[in-house]
Order: structure tokens, then C-alpha cells, then sequence
């Protein structure tokens, strides 16, 4: 918070222009009307929207994993431990190296090493899908196995928890999809960068909530 | 001030589906004062039914054939007349009108600017709150009965489905989905707010610079960012209890409506929890755009600077901080430890204290203003501020647990929170309807039947709500269809039978506003440019900045800005 108060500008001064009408910003997208004072502005407004978006997540998932610490706080008669599956870890190791694709990917891009991103941005993506139908088999393999919804609270918590991600995870992947299509059918014209960073921003976000999720299976749940 | 938006008119469709920060506040707006007269009517049949239960009323049959048949309401139809009136009031009017529709009628222009962070996003906050209204009304129309487990929704009951009364079927269901839907709009408006305040001032406009409306609503959407994802949340997994049978706040071998229920192990008290984790910044959010509009209009009509800029800066920071930390005063009777409890208690008093710098704040510009003016929405600031202090009192005897052992789930409980959040956050929507209504519509609200109606309805406010006090030290229950025939509240039922009196009269007192509202929208008085010669920027958003803050008046009291 403190870092909120200090103002933007040194001082202000004694006349400030006006912006022209419509000037506060727009959704990310430059639609060519002038409606964007400069690219700058435009992409930190961006970004705090994505971070405001990951503080309301994260309120989420603290939510949803204190309601199973108290629920097993207040009745731990009927917690039977859910095993950890094994695929689960091949899935957690593709999205860590998603995250580290994709981060580099966007540092050749800076760069300006456009076939480099272009390898790096699609070996991302891959393993991003990959994270997300690994969990869609892991959900059928545990089900197979006899572990329910309904049946006891631990992989109550455990499903509720691994759908809320991935559901996070299946807009996150919209946005990675997004950046892929725009590279690949129109590379002519020059890619927005903002939703390329937001996008990776975000997903290194949904990494780290995933291996605190780990953390908790792992060792608690 | 409206030069640039008469250029050639869009079409209907753009203009339905706008993009334009005054339209959607235009929106919010109606949407808020449809939601509020359901809700005043809402509250009119419950009085109804409190003082004369059995009496017939042909046209209640008319409307309901199986929940009131033979005009008289049943029980249940009780209590979904109250869940509605409660959520009603709470979600789509306390929280959209202070919020959403005046930040987004003036924050862009009080910043500097003319528009939104995102303009898009805006447009869709209100349309899926929209959503979620209409779903609302949908639990209600359904044959089976409107949801009956009151705006709190308390598990178990509102998570065994049908088995629990009639409307706990698909109405409590669908209650939950839009109260979902509600959390996702409310979300993207926080979000928007934040974005616009952080990154949209103009080159100048510091923090500290920035009207204390803009300061509150800020706050406030920090508020919602951190509360609603609870809600949300909460949700998810009742809904999963509902419909897929887990048991997350569901105990086992309960005997429901003489079912052997086939939930077992979770805990009612987890939701709640949950619940008031969202649910006491909820309230927050309804006073304290409230908070910031009295504060901005206070010292317009006092001619000068608040009488401490920064205490009204940082009074509604430490509100919303301490205010996230007290939800366990709603729980003191839940059975949690004594300990717990006394923390919790701890906490909610020094809630006081911020509260109390605020009062002395408004109480100081007032006291050293350069100048009083009193036209309507100064009154109904002032109103606020003596309607604030009562609610806030009766909250200090509340958050000590052994008294609200008694208190608990009486009146006195519904008499506190209609006097703070009923009366005084809905008197600073008045204000604020008073202030601004030249920026929404280009007129003038008539002020002489404006001061009627603030002196009429602020007479009604503590005529119908300071007895009700009354009525919960006679141990008075909350939430009770019926209470004719208990012994030990007799003596209550005149009391009761005022209650019910004034609200009919104040819910008529009320059509003198709507009549000013709607008459002026065509036939107000044209306004001018700044018709209360205001020093904040929406009312000349080409002027600038000024390095004295934004309460520069002068003290000779003849300047514009
Ligand atoms: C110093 C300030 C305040 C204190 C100490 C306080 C304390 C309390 C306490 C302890 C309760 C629980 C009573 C019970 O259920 O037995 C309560 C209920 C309530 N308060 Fe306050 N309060 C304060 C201000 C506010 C404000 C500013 C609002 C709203 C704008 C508000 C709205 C409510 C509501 C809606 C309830 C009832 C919730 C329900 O059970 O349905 N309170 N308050
Ligand atoms: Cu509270």
C-alpha cells in the first residue's frame, strides 16, 4: 500500500493538458483510433487488471483451502486421505516446464529473436495442453479407481480444488492459444505484447498456485 | 459539459449496449431503483403480515393461489418475501447504487479523465449483474415458492434441497447461482474501479490529491476484490452439497422433515465462516462509498477543505482493514471458543475508533465551514451523519458477546443494521442522487420536494427504527412469520403495530421522490455547468488541477473551482 501513495508525477504542474476524449484506455486491444495515449500506459493498465485478477483467485483458493482445514479441523472422523496419483507429478513436472518455456519465449520475443520465440512460444503451449488433459485423465483414472466426489471429504476437496485450477488454467490456456494464432496467421502484423505478457504473467501465477496445491495433497490432505 | 456526447446519435443498439461510463452509471442506477421499490414493497406485505396475520387479503390469493390461499400468507411465503427483501437490498441496491453507479457516473472525470480503465469490461459488469438479478427474480416465480433461508442462506437447511420447505428446491438453487453471478460482476467492477484510480489519473492527480469520493470507492473495490472470491467460493460448494451431495456443511444423521438425511460429517458453521468473512466487508462496501460521498458533499456545502483530508483518507482504510477481521461477531452465539470470541469482539469495538475520527471529521467541516448551504443533498448528508452515529452505537452493544447473547437474532439486531445500512447508507444514495442528478441528466431535482421529502423520511427513520430497539430488548425474535400469539410479546404487538404504521407511511413518503425523480428527468430545471459551484473536477473536467487539492474553496465563497 505504501507505494500506492507516493505520487506518479514529481510535482504536479500548474497546467496539465487535457486527453483527448476516450483517452483513459481500452481493453488491451489497439482498435487504430487514437484511443490510446501510448502503448506504455495501455500495457500497465493491463497488468494491473491481471494482477488485481490474481489477487481475487488467490482470495479463491484461500478461501476453498481454509474451508478444508476447517473442515477437517471440525471433523477429522471421516477424512480418509486421498493417495496422491501418480500422474499428478508427471503433470505438475510439464507445467514447471511450461512456465520456463513460456517465460523464455517472452524474453526472445523482447529480444527480438522472432524464430526463437516462435519454437519456445509453441513447446509452451504444448505442455500447457498437455498439463490440462493430463488432469482431465487423472480425474477419469481416480474415478475408475472408486475415488469420488461425494465419498469423503479429502477428495471432495481434492476435485474442487483441481477443477477451480483448471478452470483458471482453461482461460489461461484461451490467452496462450490466442498470442499462438496471431503468430501463426497473421505474423505480418506486429503481435500486441501485452497480452503476451499478461498472458505469461498469469500462467507462472497458475503454476505457483498449483505446486502450493501440490505442497497441500502432498503433505497434508 | 455535455458538448462532446451530442454529436450524431448512435444507434440504439450502442446505445443499449453502451460502452459509456454515464450510461452504464444511467444503468446501475435504474437497476438499483427497480430493485429498491420491490424491495420497499417487499418489506410493506412482511409488515403487513407481522400485525395481523389472519387477516384475509383477496388480492395476496390473487397473486399467490397456493401460498396464500384464502388471502391469508403462509409461513413460508413469509420468509421468501423476506429472503427476497433481504438480498435484494442488500446486493442490488446498498451495494450497485453507492458503488457502481455514482464511481462510474463521475470517477472518470473527478480523475482527470473521461473514461474507464475498461471501457468493455464495464459495459459487461452490468449486463452479467443483470444476469443475476433477473435470475434472482426467477427463483422466486417458481410454483414451489421463493428460497427461504433469508440473505444469510445459513446451511444446513439451505443445503439439503427441496426436503427443507417449499422453495428450497430450484429457488434456493437458483438463489445461489445468482448470488454466483452477482460475484463475478461485482469482481469485474472492482476490478475496473482499481485499474482506473491506479493507473488512469491525469499526469498530476496524485492519490492525495484525489476527491475522497474516488478514495472510497478505491477502497471499497479492494474490499470487494478480497471478499467476493469468498462469497463465490462459499457458493460453489454449497451448491456442490445441493446438487452432487458431498457434505461440506451438511452434519450427519439429521432428521429433516422426518427424513433420515443422508449428509454426513460437514459443518454448518464452516459457512459461516465463509459467509461473514464476505459477508462484514460486504457491509463495509454498502457505507463507505456512503462515507466518501457525505465527506465530498459536506465540503462542497461548507465551502472549504474537510476538516482533515488525510484522516478522511486514511479513517475508511483502516475501516476496510480492521473491517476484514471481525466477521466472528456475527457467530458469537455459534459456539465458538470464548477466546475466539473475545478477539473478534476486541477488534469490532475499535472499529469505533476510525468511525468516530469520520464523525468528528464532518462534525469539524461543518463547524468551521466558510459558508453553510443547505440544499437537499447537504441534508441528507447531515441525515447520514446523525443516522451513522445511531447505527454505529448499537453496534458497539452488539459486539460484546455477552450482551449479544441476548441480542442475538432479535430485533435489535434488524433495528441496528436498518439504521446504519438501511437509512444511512440509502440517505447517502439520496444525497448523491441530489448532487449529481445535473451530471446524469442534465436537470435540476426540484429542491423544495426534495427538503420534503428528507424531512419526512428522516422523521420516518427514527420513528420506525428506534422502537424497533425496543421491541428486541422485550426479547422481541427476528425472523419470525408470526409472533401474535407468544405471551411474553403482548406487550410488544402496539409497539409492532406503530412499527408497521410509519413503515407504510414512510414507504409513501417515498413517492414524493420518485414523483421529483422521474418528472425531473423530462421537466427539471435545466442545469448549469457547476450549479453548486463545486471545486472537483467532474464539474469542469477541462479545468485544472489544482495544487491546493481538491477542496480548494476559497474562503470568500464567490469562486467556481
Ligand atoms: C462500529 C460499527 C459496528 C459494529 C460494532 C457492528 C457490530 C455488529 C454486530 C456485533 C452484529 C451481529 C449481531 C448479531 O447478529 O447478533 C452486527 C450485525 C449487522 N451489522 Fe453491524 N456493526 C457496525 C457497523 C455496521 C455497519 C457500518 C453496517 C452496514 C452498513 C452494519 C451492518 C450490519 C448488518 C447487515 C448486520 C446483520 C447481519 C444479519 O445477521 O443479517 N453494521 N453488527
Ligand atoms: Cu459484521
Amino acid at each position: 500500500m505504501p507505494a500506492l501513495t507516493e505520487p506518479k508525477v514529481g510535482g504536479p504542474p500548474p497546467i496539465t493538458p487535457l486527453p483527448p476524449r476516450r483517452g483513459g484506455g481500452n481493453n488491451g486491444d489497439d482498435n487504430g483510433q487514437g484511443r490510446r495515449p501510448s502503448a506504455e500506459a495501455s500495457g500497465s493498465m493491463v497488468r494491473i487488471a491481471v494482477y488485481i485478477g490474481m489477487c481475487a483467485s488467490t482470495m479463491t483458493f484461500a478461501a476453498l483451502a481454509s474451508a478444508m482445514v476447517v473442515r477437517r479441523g471440525l471433523n477429522p472422523t471421516d477424512w480418509h486421505r486421498l493417495p496422491v496419483p501418480p500422474l499428478l507429478w508427471i503433470n505438475t513436472l510439464a507445467l514447471i516446464l511450461s512456465s520456463i518455456v513460456l517465460d523464455m519465449a517472452g524474453r526472445a520475443f523482447r529480444a527480438g529473436d522472432r524464430p526463437k520465440f516462435r519454437k519456445l512460444w509453441l513447446a509452451g503451449t504444448a505442455l500447457g495442453t498437455w498439463f490440462l488433459v493430463g488432469q482431465a485423465i487423472n480425474w477419469t483414472f481416480l474415478a475408475q479407481n472408486g475415488f469420488y466426489l461425494r465419498q469423503n471429504p479429502a477428495s471432495a476437496f481434492f476435485y474442487v480444488l483441481t477443477w477451480a485450477h483448471a478452470a483458471h488454467v482453461i482461460g489461461a490456456i484461451g490467452g496462450l492459444y490466442y498470442v499462438t494464432y496471431r503468430m501463426m496467421a497473421t505474423p505480418a502484423i506486429p503481435m500486441n505484447r501485452n497480452v503476451l505478457e499478461v498472458s505469461v504473467i498469469f500462467w507462472h501465477f497458475l503454476d505457483i498456485m498449483w505446486l502450493l496445491l501440490m505442497a497441500i495433497f502432498v503433505f497434508w490432505a | 459539459m455535455e458538448t462532446q456526447t451530442l454529436t450524431p446519435r448512435p444507434s440504439l443498439f450502442r446505445r443499449v449496449f453502451s460502452t459509456d461510463h454515464r450510461t452504464i452509471a444511467r444503468q446501475y442506477f435504474f437497476l438499483s431503483i427497480f430493485a429498491v421499490i420491490t424491495g420497499v414493497c417487499l418489506s410493506l406485505l412482511m409488515r403487513y403480515h407481522l400485525v395481523w396475520p389472519h387477516e384475509k387479503v383477496r388480492w395476496f390469493e390473487a397473486i399467490w393461489s397456493v401460498r396464500a390461499e384464502g388471502g391469508i400468507m403462509t409461513e413460508e411465503l413469509y420468509l421468501s418475501l423476506m429472503t427476497l427483501h433481504g438480498t435484494i437490498m442488500v446486493f442490488f441496491v446498498l451495494t450497485l447504487a453507492p458503488l457502481n453507479a455514482f464511481s462510474n457516473l463521475v470517477l472518470p472525470e473527478q480523475l482527470g479523465r473521461r473514461e474507464m480503465a475498461f471501457p468493455r469490461l464495464n459495459m459487461l459488469s452490468f449486463w452479467i449483474t443483470l444476469v443475476s438479478f433477473l435470475t434472482l427474480l426467477a427463483s422466486c416465480v417458481l410454483d414451489e415458492g421463493g428460497p427461504i433461508a433469508g440473505w444469510t442462506a445459513y446451511p444446513p437447511l439451505s443445503a439439503v434441497g427441496a426436503v427443507s420447505g417449499p422453495g428450497e428446491g430450484l429457488g434456493q438453487t437458483l438463489w445461489f447461482v445468482s448470488i454466483g453471478i452477482f460475484c463475478i460482476g461485482s469482481l469485474l467492477a472492482a476490478m475496473n474501479i482499481i485499474s482506473t484510480v491506479i493507473e488512469c489519473r491525469r499526469p498530476g492527480m496524485s492519490l492525495m490529491q484525489m476527491p475522497l469520493t474516488c478514495w472510497n470507492w478505491f477502497v471499497t473495490s479492494i474490499l470487494s476484490v478480497l471478499s467476493f472470491p469468498v462469497l463465490l467460493a462459499a457458493g460453489l460448494l454449497i451448491l456442490l452439497d445441493r446438487l452432487v451431495g458431498t457434505s461440506f456443511f451438511v452434519p450427519g444423521d439429521l432428521l429433516i422433515a422426518e427424513q433420515h438425511n443422508p449428509h454426513a460429517g460437514g459443518s454448518p458453521l464452516l459457512w459461516q465462516h465463509l459467509f461473514w468473512f464476505f459477508g462484514h466487508p460486504e457491509v463495509y462496501i454498502a457505507i463507505l462509498p456512503g462515507m466518501g460521498i457525505v465527506s465530498h458533499i459536506i465540503s462542497n456545502f461548507s465551502r472549504r477543505a474537510p476538516f482533515s483530508y488525510r484522516a478522511c483518507v486514511w479513517a475508511p482504510v483502516a475501516i476496510a482493514f480492521l473491517g476484514m477481521l471481525v466477521w466472528g461477531h456475527h457467530m458469537f452465539i455459534s459456539g465458538i471458543s470464548p477466546y475466539s470470541a473475545l478477539t473478534f469482539s476486541l477488534v469490532t469495538m475499535s472499529i469505533g475508533a476510525p468511525s468516530a475520527v469520520l464523525v468528528l471529521n464532518w462534525l469539524g467541516t461543518t463547524f468551521r465551514a466558510a459558508r453553510l448551504e443547505f440544499p437537499t443533498a447537504m441534508l441528507f448528508c447531515l441525515g447520514f451523519v446523525s443516522l451513522f452515529v445511531t447505527g454505529g452505537l448499537t453496534g458497539l452493544y452488539l459486539g460484546q458477546p455477552e450482551i449479544d447473547a441476548y441480542f442475538h437474532d432479535t430485533a435489535f439486531v434488524v433495528a441496528h443494521f436498518h439504521m446504519i445500512m438501511g437509512m444511512a447508507a440509502l440517505f447517502a444514495v439520496f444525497a448523491a442522487t441530489f448532487y449529481w442528478f445535473p451530471l446524469m441528466f442534465g436537470r435540476m431535482l426540484n429542491e423544495r420536494l426534495g427538503k420534503l421529502h428528507f424531512y419526512l423520511t428522516f422523521i420516518g427513520a427514527y420513528a420506525l427504527f428506534l422502537p424497533m430497539h425496543f421491541a428486541g430488548f422485550a426479547g422481541n425474535p427476528r425472523r419470525y412469520a408470526d409472533f401474535t400469539n407468544f405471551d411474553f410479546l403482548q406487550a410488544v404487538m402496539p409497539l409492532q403495530h406503530w412499527i408497521t404504521m410509519t413503515a407504510f407511511a414512510l414507504g409513501a413518503v417515498q413517492l414524493i421522490f420518485i414523483w421529483n425523480l422521474f418528472s425531473s428527468i423530462w421537466r427539471g430545471a435545466p442545469a448549469t455547468a457547476n450549479p453548486w459551484s463545486g471545486s472537483t473536477l467532474e464539474w469542469n473536467p477541462d479545468g485544472e488541477i489544482s495544487t491546493l487539492g481538491p477542496y480548494s474553496y476559497s474562503n470568500s465563497g464567490s469562486e467556481t473551482n
